[in-house]
């Protein structure tokens, strides 16, 4: 700035008149204090608040998902089933599937989400083995990986058989 | 010729001081302003910043990028006009900017090519700065910031690839979250974390809404202005090897090419979203078993890489190459220490960034080709489907789940 203007001389005079270098310094170090209180008061609690669903517990819940007569011995089958889940705000009925494999009165369900990174997988009746359309996973009908990237077995539910109706349990 | 080209200060007769000038009764109002903004100056001095001989039109794709990011600003902030971020509303509402509104899917095919090219655009920037060596001392932290940006635009690109709630957008995202599952450790918190719960639902679609509009936003823009700060601080840089003659002021030859390529790059945007307008897939169906994610084409490379690592190697895939190509970007101006930009001086720098360019664009070409295009599906599951009992049997064995405060 080459227009010095009076007045900020006399600014500055003024700044040069205030108080030394130790009670300069204590001050600056309040002003750096307050504004961590009050940084803190405020990112705190916002932290905390996005933070929350790290807290959501969930429960499982049975569903009746298949009268065990529409599954035979040794046979593989989707299954879709509709919950009433809360979905952060909402309540809303979410559709799920599950594959179900039985073998004589014990039935397995599986959960369709591949273990490599979550895309759906398919079951291929003529092959004998569930494929995933990401990166080339193939899983066998117990569920364990047969190439591919997945790093482990399908994710099974756990299922109960009552009165001729098979039960899932769901976690939500 | 020079004298009628370049805009002089609006008054420049008699110089009042400044204490005379506040005495003025009726001043004209450039000189108002002048007095209390002081703007001619930035102005001018922005204006006459030199170019040095040799600066041309690769130099034009900075102010090509800014004018597009601005433009997605606005067409954004249109979108938003329309837009509902909800689980249960956010398709309609695109089916309803897409079909119904006028001019809306026009609208949303430049903001949707809009991302495209100036990822392509980014990604042209960054290697000219990388070949030129535009990046040593004392532009470190021009680089550095220009990498944060970089990461900015993809985090937009991430977020945005979402809003649509259609099973391309859902199913992308399911994929692209569970990425951060695959840290050792804290995995499973981050993803909970980043989706606002276990599964992709109606907080993922908040949290993505929130970041893409209000948290990447604001950071995008804190970094473009200390990145243009750093950049006028430093002047540009220049060709590797100087070239004879005199710097020339920016205005005019050089802001005439920069618009011809905003121009040009406008005019692509402009076309795409005509020629292709933005398509709108079946709604997102979490309980869908015939749906093959496909991101966004420019994370192909990643997707591809996802597939050739064997089993439980997939944290490579994800992080380890990723945070590598990152930290080396980000870092690049420590590694490659020598004072010379000369592409021949610095051998291993540029023959590992040609390296890390090739494989990246094999990668991206291969996912282009092996993914389905938009439509198809993977393999029909050959089960039938099962019969799913009523909700309201459902809704009676279920009850929503205890939320912690
Ligand atoms: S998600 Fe199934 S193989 Fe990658």
């Amino acid at each position: 700035m080459s227009n010095e203007q009076p007045v900020s001389n006399s600014l500055i005079d003024s700044i040069n008149d205030q108080p030394g270098p130790p009670r300069r310094k204590l001050l600056g170090w309040l002003v750096a204090g307050i504004n961590l209180i009050v940084g803190g008061v405020v990112l705190g609690p916002v932290l905390g608040f996005l933070g929350s669903p790290l807290g959501r517990k969930t429960k499982g819940m049975w569903v009746p998902v298949l009268g065990l007569s529409e599954i035979q011995d040794g046979q593989t089958r989707e299954a879709s089933f509709t919950m009433q889940i809360k979905d952060g705000y909402a309540l809303v009925d979410r559709k799920y599937t599950v594959f179900l494999h039985r073998s004589g009165e014990e039935v397995i369900a599986f959960d369709p989400a591949c273990t490599h990174l979550g895309c759906r997988i398919n079951w291929v009746g003529e092959k004998d083995r569930y494929f995933c359309p990401c990166h080339g996973g193939v899983f066998g009908k117990d569920g364990s990986v047969v190439s591919g990237p997945p790093p482990k077995p399908l994710e099974q539910h756990p299922v109960k058989v009552e009165n001729g109706q098979i039960f899932v349990q769901k976690n939500v | 010729m020079a004298e009628i080209l370049t805009p002089e200060r609006p008054v420049e007769k008699t110089p009042l001081k400044p204490e005379e000038e506040l005495l003025v009764d009726r001043p004209k109002l450039s000189d108002w302003l002048e007095l209390r903004l002081g703007w001619w100056g930035f102005v001018r001095k922005n204006l006459d910043e030199p170019m040095p001989p040799g600066v041309g039109w690769w130099q034009t794709l900075g102010n090509l990028l800014m004018t597009l990011l601005m433009f997605q600003f606005i067409t954004g902030f249109a979108l938003a006009m329309f837009y509902t971020p909800s689980a249960h509303d956010a398709y309609a509402s695109v089916k309803h900017i897409t079909e119904e509104v006028a001019l809306g899917s026009f609208v949303r095919g430049l903001h949707v090519w809009g991302s495209t090219i100036i990822v392509i655009f980014t990604v042209l920037h960054i290697l000219r700065v990388f070949f030129w060596g535009s990046y040593k001392k004392p532009r470190e932290l021009t680089w550095l910031v220009g990498v944060v940006i970089f990461n900015v635009i993809l985090g937009f690109s991430f977020t945005g690839y979402l809003l649509p709630w259609d099973q391309k957008a859902y199913w992308a995202t399911v994929v692209g979250t569970r990425i951060a599952a695959t840290i050792p450790v804290v995995g499973h918190d981050l993803l909970v974390l980043i989706r606002g719960g276990e599964e992709v639902g109606a907080l993922t679609l908040t949290r993505f809404f929130a970041l893409h509009v209000m948290l990447l936003p604001a950071a995008l823009m804190g970094f473009m202005a200390l990145h243009l700060f750093l950049v006028r601080k430093h002047h540009i840089a220049g060709p590797v090897l100087p070239q004879k003659g005199k710097p020339v002021p920016f205005y005019p030859v050089q802001l005439f090419k920069d618009a011809v390529v905003v121009l040009g790059g406008m005019g692509l945007v402009v076309y795409l979203a005509l020629a292709f307008p933005p398509a709108l897939e079946a709604i997102a169906d979490p309980s869908g078993t015939d749906f093959a994610p496909r991101p966004e084409w420019y994370f192909l490379g990643l997707y591809e890489l996802l597939k050739i690592m064997p089993a439980g190697w997939e944290v490579v895939a994800t992080m380890i190459v990723p945070g590598l190509v990152s930290m080396g970007m980000l870092f690049l101006p420590w590694l490659d220490r020598s004072p010379s930009r000369h592409p021949a001086r610095r051998q291993w720098v540029i023959v590992t960034g040609c390296a890390v360019v090739l494989l990246i664009g094999i990668m991206t070409l291969k996912g282009i080709l092996e993914t389905p295009p938009p439509g198809a599906h993977g393999h029909k599951a050959a089960a039938l489907k099962g019969s799913a009992p009523s909700a309201e049997a459902v809704r009676q064995a279920a009850e929503p789940p205890a939320t912690a405060p």
